[in-house]
This record gives structure tokens, C-alpha cells and sequence, in this order.
């Protein structure tokens, strides 16, 4: 051990150490404050063990969700201060033009206005449109990660629903399939980011295990990283990988805990299997399913680790969260990424504000039903 | 999809075809059962495989799992490339770089979100449940909102690229779901056994310390492994925080060594060699305690 690794460890150890007491302190000075004021002694205390959360959520959240809105209203470079320049950081990147194409030949760049780069084309027959924008790079990463987000999401919870479902048939070793099946959701997404572009790779075993059926189609070998038009299924592959597991564990649950009377209603009833499947597992899944689509479309739209080990081509696009850190620390457009990031997070909310709203329709709450 | 859904055999007239469809169907739900297993696997044997490997083994036209020679020095050897690269990053700075993040961020947010757990659930006061609402929604704020005022204030306080913003920031109860699960615990132990406490005059925090903590235990485990997986394998906050090679942690570490082999032959061996002992201790803890692994996650899942 030299004096150079303890310099590292020691001063953010003490620093820890202090930040504990002194937190520990405002707790108790929180405690008394209150009793000093008449507060039952339940309450003070209540609020006191709060303090540290409370803090943490005005400075980490509030504060700087705040500070993210006033940002996203400037130019800033981190070495000058912040320079107001009102909604010009929206008004570039909403500068998006739709031009119809005169022949289904013509190039993208001839029929959109100077400075706008192409992000969707449609030709149908000989005519077509083209839209463009200025910042074509974040609405191509936009592009990207709408369809990685629309496709996994659903994809991946039908999938996990497979999984619990084959898991809840009275397999044997249920907890070594169990524990095999989550294993990728263990795995460092750093770890596992590598290990598909290894495998991804021209030469890799993807491409190998594929090069019987494309020398028998007379095929070239899919290009994953070069080709843009495979971005996107490189990534959806990637991550239903990993999102079987994880979302199966929790519906194997609350299967498990479908009372086993509703089957047997059923089969007075005279119903089939798929009448089973349709009339009590799919409504009694319901908060579960609703659940996990919620955590995996917030998840899909903020996945950044695989973004940082696979290059996309620029042609392609890439995650947002990704795009957005470039912009504001490689770039040092902070006031720029901020513009961004507040329009990723109002795509989030509607995204999500839209599954709440439609769950009333199709989430079946118990208890919400025996109380009504 | 209808075969899986079926659920158990159905009462029929017919008895034997019934039979038969029975086995029909116990085959094919193991066939598909280890198909999936068979997609889990592969990749994961693949990164193995390839950390055993020499480097003409890597691009052959025959897929191979069995490296043959079988080189476990690359393991070694990784690490020596690494500081031939940069002298300062040698394996045990690394390791020790990541044990002390991941060890100070656990302790921090175990402590912290159990103590506010405790607030939000054995406590009435007013303004209580307004304030864990508001707990809740912050699950949903997405990171990269609040990353660049986050790098403002560490900037500010002078604290970039030291360990402080990925280890003491967490005594800040920085995981609202961690405080989520604990409270659903907390929720659950009798009220009779605090007021007994009370009586033979524990304190608050005793009553925590020695009562409640040991009550919430198998909840405690399971948040433990989760919060070890998410600080092990963290990568957003180092990325952001630390730019010096010497404090990388491992995850930095090896974006590090990708990015300075990109030039030359794409060393994958190493890489993977890299990438194992990256996710063997998470592995191994999983398959030491896959029960509380599981058990966190369901308690978020069926009760949120």
C-alpha cells in the first residue's frame, strides 16, 4: 500500500463518516425542534427518521429537476455561466421539416431544406415524403429508441408470461429453472454489453451459426455493426435476452397466487383451457402484467450501457440516454442535452400517463372490485 | 402460445387419447423449457469459453465451446496488459476501487432507507403519507433529467472525480424502492410488541436497533444482494463522477481497456476473461442466495 491509494480512500471515508454524523445530528435536532414546538413525541420522531430522504429529495430531485428546466433555457458550456436564450435550445431541436419527394429517385437531400438531415423516408410507388430536422441526430437516437421501446416491451412480457406460465406446470427442479431462466438480469449489463458485440461481430458465432442457411440462400453475412438497418434488431435481440427472466419471476408469483377455486369454477362451468387462461390467469395476472410493463417501458426507454459498448453507425441512431450524456458531457452542450432530456421525460410520462389510463379497461384489482 | 397456456389436464370422457395428450404435453413443455435454457446458456458459455481461449482459437469457421488449449492464465494476463497500458491500474487498485464503492454505497443505503422505512411506517404524523406518494413518483424520474445539475452540485462542491458522489450521497436514502419494501415489512409486525418495548423503557432507536432490524431480516438479505448487484455493476455513476484510470472500478475499467484495444486485433479472450470476473461474484451471491435475490423482487412486484 503507498500513501497514493489511502489519499484516495481516506478523505471521501472521513468525508462519509461526517456526512453520517451530521446527518445523524439534523435528525436529532429535527426531533427536538419539534417537541420543543408541542409536537406529540410519536410524530417528532416520525419526521426525524424522514429528514435524510427529505433532504436528499430537495437537493437531488427537486433541486435539480429544477435546475434542469432553467438549464434546458440555456446555452451553457460548464467554463461560462449559463447564457439565457429562452426556447431557442427547442425551437432547433423541433426544427423538423416534411417534404413530399417528386420521384421515388430523388435524394433525400435535394427535397429537404439546407441544414435538415433525413430521419424518416417513405417512398410508395413513385411519389413519397421525407422528414427531416436540423438536429437530426437526436431524432434519429429518438427514431431508435421508440421502435427498440414499442417492440421489447410487449415482446418481452409475452415472453416472460410464456416462461411463468411453462414454469407453473408442475415441472420438476422448478427452482433450477427458475434460477437459470433470471440469470441474465444478474449479470453486469457492462459484462453482457461486451459479450454481444463479441458474438455479434462479423466473424462471431451468431454470423457462424447462421452461415449454413445463408450459403444455402446464396446470402452475405449480416453486417451488425455497420449496418444501420440492423441496429435496431441487434439491440431488440440483446434485450429480450436479458428481460424474460426478470419479469417471469414476478408473474411465476402472482401466479402462484391465483386461488386454485377460480379453476375449479371454471371447470363447472365447463370451460376449456383456453376459457381458464382468458377468464381468471389473464385478469388475476392483470396488476402484475400492469406492473411490469410499467417498469419495462421506463426501462426500454432509458437503456444506456449497451449504447456505450456497441457503436451504432451514425445512420442509425442511438439510445437516448446515451445521445443526451454525449450532448452534455462530451459536447458540453448542457443547456442542449438539458432541452433534450426534458423532452425524453415529458416522452416518458405521456408514454406512461397512457398505460395508467388505459389500465382501468384492462387491470383487474380484487379488492378494488369487492369494495365497489 | 395455446399449448403453453393450457393449464392442468381436464376431466374427459375419453380416458386413454387423454392419456396420451398428457405425455404429449409434459414433452413438450420440457422441450420448450430447455430451448429457453438453451438461449440463457448459450451466451453465458460463450463468454466462458472464450476466456479459456488463445487467440487463434477466437475466429475459426467451427464453432467451438471447448477451448483446447485451454488458457486460464489469460485471466492473468489481462491484468498485465491492463498496466502495461496504465501503470496505476493494476488488479488489486481496481478490485479494492469497486469493493469500496460497492461497500460504502451498501452500507449507506441499507442503513438510511431502513431508518425511513421505519419513519413512514411505525409512526403517525401528519404530512406522512403526501410524503411517501411522493417518494413513490420519484422512482419514475428518469436519470438523465437530473444528471447534469447532479454533476453541477459534485462539481461545485469540488468533489469530482472522487468517490464521494457514488458513496456517501447513498446515506440520502437514494433508493426509493428499497424504502418501499422495507415499509411493506415494517408494515406487518404487531403493534403489541413496540408498546411492550416502550413499557420497559427502550428508546426509539433501540426499539429499532434491537426489535425492528432482526423483525425485517429476511427482507434485510434480499435488499442486501439487490443493492450489492446495482452498486457491483454500476456504470452510469462512475462514468460520470471519476475520470482518472487509477480509481476506475471495474465496470469503468473495462471500457477503459476496450477502448485502448480498439486499435489494434480486437483481443476478445481478454475481454471476456474480464468480463467473468466481473460477474462472478454477483453470480456467485446469486447462487448463494437466490432465495432473497427472488424474494426482493417478488415483494416489489406482487405488492407494488
Amino acid at each position: 500500500m503507498d500513501l497514493g491509494v489511502l489519499n484516495t480512500y481516506l478523505p471521501t471515508l472521513i468525508r462519509y463518516v461526517l456526512v453520517a454524523l451530521g446527518l445523524g445530528a439534523v435528525m436529532l435536532l429535527v426531533y427536538r425542534v419539534q417537541l420543543r414546538f408541542g409536537i406529540k413525541q410519536e410524530a417528532a420522531a416520525g419526521r426525524a427518521l424522514v429528514t435524510p430522504w427529505v433532504i436528499g429529495f430537495l437537493v437531488f430531485n427537486l433541486f435539480t429537476i429544477g435546475a434542469s428546466l432553467y438549464l434546458s433555457f440555456t446555452d451553457y458550456n460548464l467554463f461560462r455561466a449559463p447564457e439565457w436564450v429562452g426556447t431557442d435550445n427547442y425551437a432547433d431541436l423541433f426544427d423538423i421539416s416534411a417534404v413530399p419527394l417528386e420521384s421515388a429517385s430523388q435524394r433525400s437531400s435535394d427535397a429537404l431544406p439546407r441544414r435538415h438531415d433525413e430521419i424518416i423516408r417513405v417512398t410508395v410507388g413513385d411519389s413519397g415524403f421525407v422528414v427531416g430536422a436540423r438536429e437530426s441526430d437526436f431524432w434519429r437516437s429518438m427514431r431508435l429508441t421508440v421502435i427498440y421501446a414499442v417492440v421489447t416491451v410487449p415482446l418481452g412480457l409475452a415472453g416472460a408470461l410464456g416462461v411463468a406460465l411453462l414454469l407453473n406446470q408442475k415441472v420438476r427442479f422448478i427452482g433450477l429453472w427458475r434460477v437459470l431462466y433470471y440469470l441474465p438480469a444478474v449479470l453486469p449489463a457492462v459484462a453482457t454489453a461486451l459479450l454481444w458485440r463479441w458474438m455479434f461481430s462479423s466473424s462471431g458465432i451468431v454470423n457462424a451459426a447462421l452461415s449454413p442457411f445463408l450459403n444455402f440462400f446464396g446470402l452475405p453475412a449480416p453486417q451488425w455493426m455497420t449496418n444501420p438497418g440492423l441496429s435496431p434488431v441487434l439491440f431488440i435481440i440483446i434485450s429480450l435476452w436479458g428481460v424474460f427472466g426478470a419479469n417471469s419471476v414476478i408473474l411465476l408469483a402472482a401466479l402462484k397466487g391465483i386461488p386454485k377455486e377460480l379453476y375449479e369454477a371454471v371447470d363447472i362451468d365447463g370451460g376449456a383451457d383456453w376459457a381458464k387462461f382468458r377468464h381468471v390467469t389473464l385478469p388475476m395476472l392483470s396488476p402484475a402484467l400492469f406492473y411490469n410493463l410499467v417498469t419495462s417501458l421506463i426501462g426500454a426507454l432509458q437503456a444506456f450501457e449497451v449504447a456505450a459498448f456497441i457503436p451504432t453507425p451514425a445512420d442509425a441512431g442511438t439510445f437516448l440516454n446515451w445521445q443526451i450524456y454525449q450532448e452534455a458531457f462530451n459536447f458540453r452542450n448542457m443547456g442542449m442535452a438539458s432541452a433534450m432530456a426534458w423532452i425524453l421525460l415529458m416522452l416518458i410520462i405521456a408514454l406512461t400517463a397512457l398505460v395508467f389510463r388505459s389500465s382501468s379497461a384492462w387491470v383487474f384489482y380484487q379488492g378494488a372490485r369487492e369494495g365497489a | 402460445m395455446s399449448t403453453i397456456s393450457q393449464s392442468r389436464p381436464l376431466t374427459t370422457f375419453d380416458q386413454p387419447p387423454s392419456q396420451r395428450r398428457f405425455n404429449i404435453r409434459r414433452v413438450i413443455i420440457y422441450a420448450l423449457l430447455l430451448f429457453g435454457a438453451a438461449l440463457v446458456l448459450i451466451p453465458f458459455l460463450w463468454m466462458i469459453s472464450t476466456s479459456l481461449k488463445t487467440q487463434d482459437q477466437l475466429f475459426v469457421r467451427q464453432i467451438n465451446f471447448i477451448p483446447n488449449p485451454a488458457v486460464p492464465a489469460n485471466y492473468l494476463e489481462v491484468w498485465n496488459r491492463l498496466s502495461s497500458i496504465n501503470p496505476g491500474m493494476t488488479v488489486w487498485r481496481i478490485l479494492g476501487n469497486t469493493l469500496f464503492i460497492t461497500i460504502l454505497a451498501m452500507i449507506g443505503e441499507i442503513f438510511s432507507a431502513s431508518l425511513v422505512a421505519y419513519g413512514f411506517s411505525r409512526f403517525r404524523w401528519k404530512g406522512r403519507d403526501t410524503l411517501f406518494a411522493i417518494m413513490l413518483a420519484t422512482i419514475m424520474i428518469p436519470g438523465i433529467v437530473t444528471r447534469v445539475p447532479g454533476f453541477l452540485i459534485w462539481r461545485s462542491l469540488g468533489l469530482l472525480d472522487t468517490y464521494d458522489p457514488l458513496t456517501w450521497h447513498s446515506l440520502f436514502a437514494w433508493g426509493p424502492i428499497y424504502i418501499f419494501l422495507m415499509r411493506q415489512f415494517f408494515n406487518t409486525i404487531p403493534r403489541e410488541i413496540e408498546e411492550a418495548a416502550i413499557i420497559d423503557g427502550a428508546n426509539t432507536f433501540q426499539i429499532y436497533l434491537y426489535i425492528m432490524l432482526p423483525l425485517i431480516k429476511p427482507i434485510l438479505l434480499a435488499i442486501a444482494v439487490l443493492s450489492f448487484q446495482g452498486n457491483w455493476n454500476n456504470f452510469q455513476g462512475p462514468l460520470l463522477y471519476l475520470s482518472t484510470p487509477e480509481k476506475f472500478p471495474l465496470a469503468l475499467a473495462m471500457r477503459f481497456f476496450d477502448q485502448s484495444l480498439s486499435k489494434e486485433a480486437p483481443q476478445w479472450q481478454y475481454m471476456m476473461a474480464m468480463a467473468t470476473m466481473m460477474a462472478a461474484p454477483v453470480l456467485a451471491i446469486y447462487f448463494l442466495a437466490q432465495k432473497q435475490f427472488l424474494e426482493g423482487i417478488n415483494v416489489g412486484g406482487v405488492k407494488g
